[in-house]
C-alpha cells in the first residue's frame, strides 16, 4: 500500500534526498507503485491556494 | 503436494508449492484476485462537502481506502437477510467523517474517519483524503460493506498476487568457455564467475528470461533454463485488510464451494435426463 507514503516521500524528495533512495527507503520496491509517487502531480495544493487567498481577502475587508 | 515457506513478513508472503498443475495455481490467484471478500467503503452520504474535490471524487477516495476487515461478523449485502438498499447491522459498518478547517489549511487524515466498529477501521491512518483551505468544511456517512474484488479492484484483499515456475538453471561444463557474458547480462546475479566456470549461485531469482542463453555464443548454448511445471513461487502480499493465511485458507473454501455447486449441477443434469428417458 503507497497511499500513507506520499507525504512523508514529498517532503524528503523537496529536503533534497534523491527520488529513488527515498523510494528504496520506504520499501516501495515494484516500480509500478515507484511511479506512482515518482509521476504524482499534487494538484490540490495548487487550487486550495485560491480558497486560501480568498479567505484573507475578506478578512483584509473586514 | 508440498508447501514450503520461503519468507514471511506482516503483510505478504512467497511460499512453493510443489505438485499442483499450473490450472489449479491459476485458479488460486485469480479467486484471491477476484473472490475473496473483504470490506470497502461503498455507498456514502454527503452531509455537507465545501472541499475542492467533488462528492463524487471524495467518495471514489473514500471507497480505497483499504479497511481492516472481520469476515466472521459480517454477511455479503447480497447474502444478507435485511434486503435493504444501505444494509443492517450484519452486512455494513458505518463511518463518519466531520472535519473542518478552522484557521489553517488542514489535510483530512484516514484517521478522522470514526467507525462505529472499532475492528473495521482504515488500514493506515495517514492516507491523505483531501486538504480543507480555512472554513471548508466535510460532513458525511460513508457505508462499508464487503465485497468481491469481480466487482470493483476497491474489494481486492491483495496488493500483489502473482505466481511463477520454480527456476532450474543448468551450465554444460564440456561447451562452457567462461567468457562470463551470461554473468553479465543477468539482471538478477543468477550465476557467478569462477576459476572453474560459470556457477549458479542464486537459481530461486532466475525470473526465466533466458537473456543468458541469447548471450552465450556457443551453438547450441551452453547454458539451459527451464522452469518446473509442477513447481510454482507464490507471491501474495495483502493490503492489510486480512491476514495472508486467512486469504488464503478463505479461497480455497470459496475453491471447495464452487466445486461442489459444480458437482450439484452435473447431478441435477443427470437426473433430469434420467427422467426423460
Amino acid at each position: 500500500m503507497i497511499g500513507d507514503k506520499w507525504e512523508e516521500f514529498a517532503k524528503r524528495v523537496k529536503a533534497g534526498e534523491d527520488a529513488g533512495k527515498v523510494l528504496d527507503d520506504l520499501g516501495v520496491k515494484r516500480y509500478c507503485c515507484r511511479r506512482m509517487l515518482l509521476s504524482h502531480v499534487e494538484i490540490i495544493d495548487e487550487i486550495v491556494r485560491f480558497y486560501e487567498k480568498g479567505t484573507m481577502e475578506k478578512e483584509d475587508v473586514m | 503436494m508440498d508447501l514450503r515457506i520461503l519468507e514471511k513478513n506482516e503483510n505478504s508472503m512467497r511460499f512453493v508449492v510443489t505438485g499442483i498443475s499450473t490450472p489449479l495455481a491459476n485458479t488460486l490467484r485469480r479467486i484471491i484476485l477476484a473472490e475473496v471478500p473483504c470490506m470497502a467503503i461503498d455507498d456514502v452520504i454527503m452531509i455537507e462537502n465545501s472541499s475542492v474535490l467533488h462528492d463524487e471524487i471524495l467518495a471514489l477516495r473514500l471507497g480505497l481506502i483499504p479497511l481492516k476487515t472481520d469476515l466472521d461478523g459480517y454477511n455479503l449485502p447480497e447474502e444478507c437477510t435485511c434486503n435493504s438498499e444501505l444494509g443492517c447491522n450484519l452486512c455494513r459498518v458505518v463511518l463518519t467523517l466531520d472535519v473542518e478547517a478552522v484557521d489553517e489549511t488542514r489535510t483530512v487524515y484516514s484517521e478522522d474517519l470514526v467507525s462505529e466498529d472499532p475492528n473495521i477501521v482504515p488500514v493506515s491512518s495517514k492516507i491523505p483524503i483531501v486538504k480543507l483551505a480555512p472554513g471548508q468544511k466535510v460532513r458525511l456517512e460513508a457505508y462499508a460493506k464487503l465485497g468481491r474484488g469481480v466487482a470493483h479492484a476497491k474489494w481486492q484483499p491483495v496488493s500483489a498476487c502473482a505466481y511463477r515456475y520454480v527456476p532450474t538453471v543448468e551450465i554444460d561444463k564440456d561447451v562452457c568457455d567462461n567468457c562470463g557474458d551470461c554473468v553479465d547480462v543477468c539482471p538478477v546475479g543468477v550465476l557467478e564467475k569462477t576459476e572453474d566456470g560459470v556457477k549458479v549461485v542464486n537459481e530461486f531469482e532466475c525470473t526465466l528470461c533466458e537473456d543468458c542463453v541469447d548471450a552465450c555464443k556457443k551453438n547450441p548454448a551452453a547454458i539451459k533454463v527451464s522452469g518446473n511445471r509442477e513447481a510454482f513461487v507464490f507471491y501474495i502480499e495483502s493490503t492489510g485488510a486480512l491476514p495472508v493465511e486467512r486469504i488464503i485458507t478463505e479461497a480455497l473454501e470459496i475453491y471447495k464451494s464452487k466445486f461442489k455447486e459444480f458437482a450439484n449441477q452435473i447431478a441435477v443434469i443427470r437426473n433430469g435426463s434420467e427422467k426423460t428417458d
